[in-house]
């Protein structure tokens, strides 16, 4: 008896279950009317960038919200941004192979990344084969938008503008505060940008007239950074520029504390010294330190406060302007949705190509407008100079430069005590 | 001169660092057999012990050896009992379980990837502990305190690793065990519970490694794999299997990474250590004091 019950209530259950699937698969279709709009993310998630990964990750899903929340993309019937999100590990290779996955696979409509200029630099080249729209919210790296293809965006200043704008910022400081500077030292991580970096600096030097008494490539994944930090403090450097990755950032400013290197000025190049763990890490050491950033929190744009102020109670962290690129490039991404009417990525680059985005909720950057060039560069783009000090609140992050844009009150500590 | 002076004294500090982060790869591998992939993480984890101990307590980052050692020994003790015991016991006749490798392998990645989900991505340092940039002054020159202790770990711990598989009766087990496993096993030696231990010592080392390293290093998830490539080429060097030949293996590594630099930029200083490790391995493929001939 008992097993004739139990056998007729599994069959029962089976029933039910059959009738559950049918259901399901009667309204699926339905469902798949809806169009939603593929995003493919690829951004470090593990491995050395994995902190400035997350951060994008981030930016990303609270502009998506935003979108999603306001009705999606009107001229698509409503249709929802849907992200997906792969790890590129920061490997050039791992980015290949995600963004062949997401295109083949996935089905994107759009694929955006991949904050590794190494990384970005080959996976353009598939999206550019499968004539995917591919939105760069930020790699720096010049060669980006300059290998001639039709579906590469770049939301960010590229790196010439970067050092074109250090050392403006170099040539203002010393003449407001008439300090002669003479003896530049360049430290950078070995990497693509580094070395990008680099190559520029050593032009501008020349043309500016600076002696250039070291130039270091090291390796990011550095256990000890004293044998450099030795080099930097033997060569007799006035200003030393940086380009380093997080971890090494942290090293870096700490041994260089250590060992009393003396030095009329730090300039670094965003990247490991704009991570939000920078300023924890290497504490009172990193004082004074002049940084190159897209964009500060403190920036005079309606709505950034409100949106940083959002993302700080959400994640527990302040916007960079790395995350604020990826943030921005979601409202561009929607405007050229709403403007192409399709999920045709044929459209959509058409579209992204015709942006000129001055106004809504995804403008809190520095500069008023993203309209791309030919090549696909953000022509508006532009750079801030901040300085860390501490004015009474903790150490913090302070605009400097253009003189313009500097916090009210505000003067620059050059060189260093 | 004084330049040169003060580069090799950072140089054999740090590489006696890097020494002591290989030496559990060295114990573990005499006695296994097995070229453990997760000692970075193990490291790792015991950087990530040390910060939280020294962190939460508030006492003196060297202090939390006490806490950190015995917890990692107990740590490598059940990971080997309980994960890569049973890989063992399938693949008993063979001499070199390559399963086993691949077992360490995924724990590399399972611990990495849990700490990075339980931790977050972020860089993590203890900012006001009394041992950070400390720094000795001699003259013109500058040693850094951190590494100093560093070194004395390193040497100490090796002598009491080296001394307690010499003159204990659990360490002459260990050794018996991985002279010959079939006939230590004969002799009544419990081979599973050898393991367990050498594990567990391998991985103690690595946490007295994270402690050394804390106080002037930073705690990230992926932190072991710096210090993991380095602690390959060391024991390479040194022999696989020998104590102090991963010593000495970490500080002719430092060493070239410390004075190097000042001849060639620091990028040509890795390709040297690379460089160094494929010479070895067409020249002296046992490594300095490796076994030449093996049983």
């Amino acid at each position: 008896m008992k097993t004739v019950t139990s056998r007729l209530s599994i069959r029962r259950f089976f029933q039910a279950a059959t009738l559950f699937c049918a259901v399901l698969m009667l309204a699926s279709p339905l469902q798949a009317k809806d169009t939603v709009v593929k995003v493919g993310n690829i951004i470090p998630l593990s491995g050395p960038s994995a902190s400035v990964g997350l951060q994008g990750k981030q930016a990303r899903e609270l502009a998506v919200e935003e979108i999603n929340a306001a009705g999606g993309i009107k001229s698509l019937g409503g249709a929802k941004l849907e992200m997906f999100y792969a790890d590129s590990e920061s490997k050039p290779e791992r980015g290949v192979a995600e963004a062949e996955r997401f295109i083949n696979t996935e089905k994107v409509h759009i694929l955006t990344g991949c904050w590794n200029s190494a990384v970005t630099y080959p996976t353009t080249a598939v999206a550019e084969r499968y004539g995917i729209p591919f939105i760069v919210p930020v790699s720096v790296s010049d060669k980006i938008t300059e290998q001639g293809f039709k579906t590469v965006f770049r939301i960010a200043a590229k790196d010439s503008w970067w050092t074109r704008d250090q050392f403006a910022f170099l040539k203002d400081i010393k003449t407001e505060f008439s300090a002669p500077v003479k003896k530049l030292a360049f430290v950078y991580e070995n990497g693509d940008w580094g070395t990008g970096f680099a190559g520029q600096w050593k032009k501008l030097a020349e043309a500016g007239g600076y002696e250039v008494v070291m130039d270091e490539p090291y390796p990011s994944t550095a256990t000890d950074l004293s044998p450099v930090v030795q080099k930097i403090r033997r060569s007799g450097a006035d200003v030393l520029m940086l380009v380093s990755n997080a971890a090494d950032a942290i090293l870096l400013t700490n041994t260089l504390a250590e060992y009393k290197v003396k030095l009329k000025a730090i300039i670094a190049s965003g990247g490991g010294h704009a991570d939000p763990s920078f300023l924890k890490a290497a504490g009172k050491n990193a004082q004074y330190l002049f940084d190159i950033v897209e964009w500060e929190t403190d920036v005079n744009k309606s709505g950034a406060k409100e949106t940083n102020d959002k993302y700080k109670a959400k994640y527990g962290q302040n916007l960079t302007g790395e995350a604020v690129d990826a943030y921005v490039a979601m409202y561009v991404l929607k405007d050229a949705l709403e403007r192409a009417a399709s999920t045709d990525p044929a459209k959509i680059r058409d579209a992204l190509a015709a942006t000129k985005l001055n106004s809504g909720p995804g403008m809190i950057v520095g500069y008023d407008a993203v309209e791309f060039d030919q090549t696909g560069q953000n022509k508006h783009a532009s750079l801030v100079m901040v300085q860390i000090n501490d004015m009474g609140a903790g150490l913090e992050r302070i605009t400097v430069w253009p003189k313009n844009a500097r916090r009210s009150g505000y003067t620059p500590v050059f060189p260093m005590p | 001169m004084i330049y040169i002076l003060e580069d090799t004294i950072n140089g054999i500090l740090m590489g006696s660092i890097y020494g002591l982060t290989a030496l559990g790869l060295t114990v573990i591998f005499g006695v296994l057999k097995v070229i453990n992939f997760a000692h970075g993480s193990l490291l790792m984890v015991g950087m990530y012990a040390a910060y939280w101990t020294v962190a939460l307590t508030g006492i003196h980052p060297y202090l939390a050896i006490f806490i950190v050692a015995p917890f990692m020994f107990a740590f490598g003790y059940y990971l080997q009992d309980i994960v890569i015991k049973p890989i063992f016991k399938a693949e008993k006749d063979v001499r070199e379980p390559i399963t086993v490798i691949i077992v360490t392998t995924g724990l590399w990645y399972i611990l990495d990837n849990l700490t990075l989900l339980v931790f977050g991505p972020q860089y993590r340092n203890l900012p006001d502990n009394p041992l950070r940039g400390k720094m000795l002054e001699i003259g013109p020159m500058l040693i850094s305190v951190p590494k100093l202790f560093g070194f004395v770990m390193a040497i100490l711990t090796a002598a009491a690793i080296y001394w307690f598989f010499q003159k204990s009766r659990m360490g002459r087990a260990i050794r018996a065990t991985s002279l010959d496993r079939e006939a230590a096993s004969l002799m009544g030696i419990n081979q599973y519970k050898i393991y367990n231990v050498a594990f567990g010592i391998g991985t103690a080392a690595a946490g007295i490694a994270a402690v050394t390293l804390v106080p002037f290093y930073n705690v990230f998830p992926s932190v072991g794999v710096l210090f993991d490539i380095k602690g390959f080429i060391i024991v390479v060097l040194g022999g696989l299997g020998s104590i102090g030949g991963a010593i000495l293996g970490g500080i002719i590594i430092g060493l070239i990474e410390s004075i190097g630099p000042q001849f060639m930029t620091a990028t040509w200083t890795e390709a040297i250590v690379y460089g160094l490790f494929l010479v070895f391995l067409f020249v002296k493929p046992s490594g300095l004091f490796g076994a030449k001939y093996d049983w």
